[in-house]
């Protein structure tokens, strides 16, 4: 990353009638950057999108690219390439012929274009499948040359949206990790938009969490795991329990709370929250804390409680555990050792965490 | 036989046997009449070459076989290429598609017949367009050419058609995944090339039923080269008409009658090929 900002949104709004699909989104993408547009169905990742790729005219708003006021250039003129939620794979075309479409403008001779199309097809692991019609390619396939038809163009920004979604999970990681060593190698900007915030996590430099058309956050994807702005993202990232809790005092930095069924306990402030009050939130990680049958020593608070409910998830286990004072059952995992299941439903157990691992959460009305 | 089997048989016999005695019965009346001769008011029913040979010979049925197949192709030309537009306007341009869809078929709400004389009335001596033209000075006297001749044809035919063009193209184009314009428009292209790469090379299956649709009648017409066609506007239809009627030769009219179909099928075999090899060299 040179530093040198190759996106910028500034206070983008999308109506459609009545409907506000973006409400002041503001953004700036440095060059270089890997990011991702994270959120719920519907929250108008895609829009976003379509704007930067000149598809969409925003309501308000400005969208530089590289410094350029974009107003008014239309797609086919804007330095991006898109990658289609809906694959848009063109029917009339064999899959050589739809990777190699933007290249006819390129000045390539033949020869140099069949071979970057070569090269793009085998970057999707789709080596040989030059003549084979669009109509003959499955689902995961047809993902993967719009894939190529798109790096083929070797954009200065490409637009992905959701592109491995139709991909099975072995395929898909090492696609995502052909996806960062490419962008990283030539050093375009990526702008992808996903559902999986694992996918977004292992391949971004930043995330940006939406939800209904607003940015919540946005920031790098340990920053996000470790102090989301507030309940929505920490709920939409990672399993998160939320326990109410009472501000007692704020020595510099750092927050002294009571957390409920936990005790007190001295933990970091969040300085991404909008705002802290006497009633607050704090969020646990379900993988931070500690279950064990006697009292454990050397954590900052524990509690005791009931194992309702145990779950074996292969790589983990998850235990559900009713504290007094709590109000939900507060959820434990533990990896998987020795394929046992330690627990069941009715122990008497003890839970315990350290207060570095509490993540305060802000004001409860604001949650 | 499998019960389903039977079922399907059964379900497709009214349209077999309709099919049948509508089609397929009067084509093979059409086929015998072809080997038979006309002996005054008698049929001589003995098997014969003969009418194939004098409709192979007699240069006036080449001449309107061929004319009759040029004027058709004239007509599905200029109708088709002032369908696409009409059809890519509704397809793309605007909103309330039932409205424009539905102003589109008012020529169907009138009479053929009354179409084609509506047209002589427009075209003709003292028709709509010479006393327009002459009132408003632009012209000392009426034009002749605009009746009773091949232009004449095309126009009243162009018009009679269009609703024949417009809907197939229109369906091809309405088909089309917006997203498909996007991705090519993503990929540099302006909107000529759009057009010429993805819309119009999918739009080609509607193209070709379209005119199919306007070629075939076209060719077998006689009422509009009939009415508006003068005499440089018959088709080989006239003809086979006379043979019919006037001429009371129906051995040779049915050889006519088969020849034109044949003509026709080749042509419209000949012209699919050519399109959808034109589809594929456009990419
Ligand atoms: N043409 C349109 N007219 C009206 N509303 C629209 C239109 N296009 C999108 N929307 C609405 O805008 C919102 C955002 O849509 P968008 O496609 O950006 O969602 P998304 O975040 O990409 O969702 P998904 O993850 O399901 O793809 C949705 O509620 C959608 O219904
Ligand atoms: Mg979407």
């Amino acid at each position: 990353m040179t530093g040198r900002s190759m996106i910028e949104l500034i206070g983008i709004e999308k109506r459609y009638h009545s409907f506000q699909a973006l409400a002041d989104l503001n953004l700036t993408l440095q060059e270089g950057e890997f990011f991702s547009l994270l959120g719920p169905s519907g929250c108008g990742k895609t829009t976003a999108l379509r704007i930067i790729a000149g598809f969409l005219e925003p309501t308000a708003g400005i969208v530089r690219i590289a410094g350029q006021d974009m107003q008014g250039v239309p797609a086919n003129r804007r330095p991006t390439n898109m990658v289609f939620q809906s694959y848009a794979i063109f029917p009339h075309l064999n899959v050589g012929d739809n990777v190699g479409f933007g290249l006819s403008r390129s000045g390539l001779s033949r020869r140099q274009r069949k071979a970057r199309i070569e090269e793009a097809l085998a970057m999707v692991a789709l080596e040989g499948f030059e003549d084979r019609h669009a109509d003959a390619l499955s689902g995961g396939q047809r993902q993967r040359v719009a894939l190529a038809r798109a790096l083929v163009m070797q954009p200065k920004v490409l637009l992905l949206d959701e592109p491995l979604s139709a991909l099975d999970k072995k395929l898909r990681e090492s696609m995502q990790f052909e996806l960062r060593r490419l962008q990283q190698s030539v050093g375009i900007n990526f702008v992808m938009v996903t559902h999986d915030q694992y996918e977004a996590m292992t391949m971004s430099d930043r995330i940006g969490v939406m939800f209904d058309g607003r940015l919540a956050q946005v920031d790098t994807p340990t920053q996000l795991y470790a102090f989301p702005a507030n309940r929505k993202v920490a709920a939409f990232i990672g399993g998160m329990n939320f326990l109410p809790a009472q501000l007692v005092g704020e020595p510099a930095g750092r927050l002294e709370v009571m957390v409920a069924g936990l005790g007190g306990l001295d933990i970091a402030r969040n300085q991404g929250v909008a705002r802290h009050d006497r009633e607050l939130v704090v969020g646990l990680r379900p993988e931070q804390l500690h279950i064990s049958r006697d009292e454990p020593a050397g954590f900052d608070a524990r509690a005791q409680g009931t194992v309702t409910d145990a779950a074996f998830y292969g790589e983990t286990v998850h235990y559900h555990v009713e504290i007094a004072g709590v109000p939900e059952p507060v959820v434990v995992s533990v990896p998987n050792h020795f394929h046992t299941v330690d627990f069941k439903r009715g122990d008497r157990v003890w839970i315990a965490a350290q207060g570095a691992s509490v993540i305060d959460l802000g004001a409860r009305t604001d949650n | 036989m499998s019960d389903n089997n039977r079922t399907g048989v059964l379900l497709a016999l009214p349209a077999t046997a309709y099919v049948g005695l509508l089609v397929a019965a009067p084509l093979g009346v059409l086929v015998l009449y072809s080997f038979w001769t006309q002996t005054y008011i008698d049929i001589d029913r003995s098997f014969t070459w003969e009418n194939y040979r004098t409709a192979f010979s007699d240069p006036l049925v080449r001449h309107l076989l061929i004319r009759s197949i040029w004027m058709a192709g004239l007509v599905t030309f200029v109708t088709v290429a002032l369908a696409y537009p009409i059809a890519y306007f509704v397809a793309f341009r605007t909103r309330n598609k039932t409205f424009w869809l539905l102003l589109i078929t008012i020529p169907f709400w009138i009479s053929y017949l009354l179409r084609v004389f509506a047209w002589r009335v427009i075209l003709g001596f003292n028709g709509l367009i010479n006393s327009t033209l002459m009132s408003a000075g632009l012209i000392d006297e009426p034009l002749d050419f605009l009746l009773y001749n091949e232009f004449a044809v095309i126009m009243t035919l162009a018009h009679a058609w269009a609703p024949f063009a417009i809907l197939p193209i229109y369906v091809s184009l309405q088909r089309i995944d917006r997203s498909l314009l996007e991705a090519a428009s993503d990929l540099g292209a302006g909107r000529v090339e759009c057009f010429l790469r993805v819309t119009l090379p999918l739009t080609i299956p509607g193209i070709i039923a379209s005119s199919l649709i306007i070629f075939i009648p076209t060719v077998g017409d006689y009422v509009t080269p009939a009415l508006v066609g003068g005499s440089d506007g018959k088709m080989v239809a006239n003809l086979i008409q006379v043979y019919f009627g006037a001429a009371n030769n129906w051995p040779l009219g049915a050889t006519l009658s088969l020849m034109s179909m044949a003509a026709v099928g080749m042509v419209a075999v000949a012209f699919v090929v050519l399109l959808r090899s034109a589809g594929k060299a456009i990419r």
